[in-house]
């Protein structure tokens, strides 16, 4: 064994209570699939820290129970991963196909409203097209094995969800239970990035108080998703304070 | 491959009481989209998930928000946990405790970024005082109690706290090296004294 690898083992302890953070996390991480013993390892401390975990509990308010089993109508659950059409490398790369080919609008908050019905809507097999992509960016990134569900609380009620792939670098994101926006305005989607703010596009219409998903695509880790009240038609910039906004993984 | 495990005999150490194979069934059950099991899955762990969200952010609202976060990815994800990889509590904690310290972290970068100031980590002292308050089951508490100042300390800033272990020698003082070896010895001592524990 290495200096640099015995090096690496006594990290077990410090990534089963996720005290590992950048390129030390993802060395480790790398090593971790090499080194069997090392994964015993950290299984076995996991339990262990898990332990602390429970003996922390503290019951959360009731709302959130009500919440969580509302919401879970909505959330599309992963197929097991041993039938997952989805492995290794083989659709990534059928995916990296579809990126390249031109998609200017798949991009776009507006043709990332990716419900059926906007598909029969839509009345060019150009603009079909461009639909269907969207659609199977937005299905892509909900059924990356690195998704997480990030939630944000919207200071004018409601909630936004967004499912974030650090892999993918995209994002999908939805609200629920907006208010209506007073006349003559919207509600704007921004990633925020220290280059500044982008916009995504405008949150579509509610339909039974939850949007329909839009798409964020070049989302970096650390960047944030934010929505802002704009005028109708929206800004290049935010003009108002977010009425939430997400952090990201950094 | 995710074989439900319900009789199977679990591979991870520390088998919990009172979670264990019943949980992996109901986990095996909420992956076929069952939602009374999902139900009985939230009745066992939105405690110990938002108790852990608390430790690490403090703040209540994100805390709240962290623990919706974590069971609604517990859903989501319900067919990826593998029985022959851990116990079910310790895969949905493991969620929990990482997508806390991935909020505080973010939240911190985020800080840096617009302030260009380094994040204030905070002092030890209260994080203890919340930890001793609350640890409230008497075997962790024991073995806890059996571990070196430093090693108990380092994995309650660790686990508790959400700092990073580099960030734990900056608040302790200590070499990294001291740091890492602590928090692996300590949690390894408290493994084995788990597993004979009554």
């Amino acid at each position: 064994m290495s200096v640099q690898s015995h090096d690496l083992h006594l990290l077990t302890g410090a990534y089963a209570v996720d005290a590992l953070a950048g390129d030390e996390l993802d060395e480790f991480e790398r090593h971790l699939d090499h080194c069997p013993s090392c994964a015993e390892e950290v299984r076995g401390l996991r339990e262990t820290a898990a332990r602390l975990g429970l003996a922390a509990a503290i019951a959360p308010p009731p709302w959130v129970r009500d919440q969580v089993l509302d919401a879970v109508n909505r959330v599309r659950q992963l197929p097991p991963s041993g039938v997952r059409l989805i492995s290794a490398d083989g659709p990534r790369r059928r995916r990296r196909l579809i990126r390249r080919l031109p998609r200017p609008i798949a991009v776009t908050a507006m043709a990332a409203a990716i419900v059926a019905l906007a598909v029969l809507q839509v009345g060019t097999r150009h603009q079909l097209q461009q639909a269907q992509s969207a659609n199977q960016n937005v299905a892509s990134v909900l059924s990356a094995s690195d998704a997480q569900i990030q939630l944000g609380s919207s200071a004018v009620g409601g909630t936004v969800t967004a499912v974030v792939s650090r892999h993918d670098r995209e994002a999908v994101i939805t609200a629920a239970g907006l208010p209506a926006p007073s006349d003559a305005k919207v509600y704007q989607l921004w990633v925020i990035s220290p280059a500044g703010a982008r916009s995504v596009g405008l949150l579509p219409g509610s339909s039974a108080g939850a949007t329909s998903p839009v798409l964020a695509a070049d989302v970096q880790p650390g960047d944030q998703l934010a929505v802002t009240i704009e005028p109708a038609g929206g800004t290049k910039q935010p003009t108002t304070v977010p009425i939430v906004e997400i952090h990201t993984r950094p | 491959m995710n074989t439900p495990s319900v009789g199977q005999q679990p591979h991870g150490r520390g088998h919990s009481e009172g979670h264990g194979h019943d949980l992996a069934g109901l986990l095996a059950q909420v992956a076929c989209g069952d939602h009374a099991a999902f139900e009985a899955v939230y009745d066992q762990l939105a405690g110990p998930v938002y108790g852990v969200a608390r430790k690490v952010l403090r703040d209540p609202a994100q805390s709240e928000e962290v623990a919706q976060e974590v069971l609604l990815e517990v859903w989501r994800s319900a067919s990826r946990f593998d029985p022959a990889r851990g116990s079910a509590a310790a895969w949905v904690m493991t969620i929990a405790h990482r997508r806390a310290v991935d909020r505080v972290r973010a939240e911190n970068a985020a800080t840096a970024r617009e302030q260009k100031v380094a994040p204030d980590i905070g002092t030890s002292e209260d994080v203890f005082e919340l930890v001793d308050m609350e640890l409230d089951r008497q075997r962790v508490r024991r073995c806890m109690g059996r571990l070196s100042g430093l090693q108990g300390e380092a994995i309650k800033l660790a686990y508790y706290g959400g700092y990073s272990y580099p960030e734990v020698a900056g608040l302790l003082g200590l070499p990294l090296g001291t740091v890492k070896t602590r928090i692996r010895d300590g949690l390894i001592r408290m493994r084995d004294c788990m597993e004979v524990a009554p």
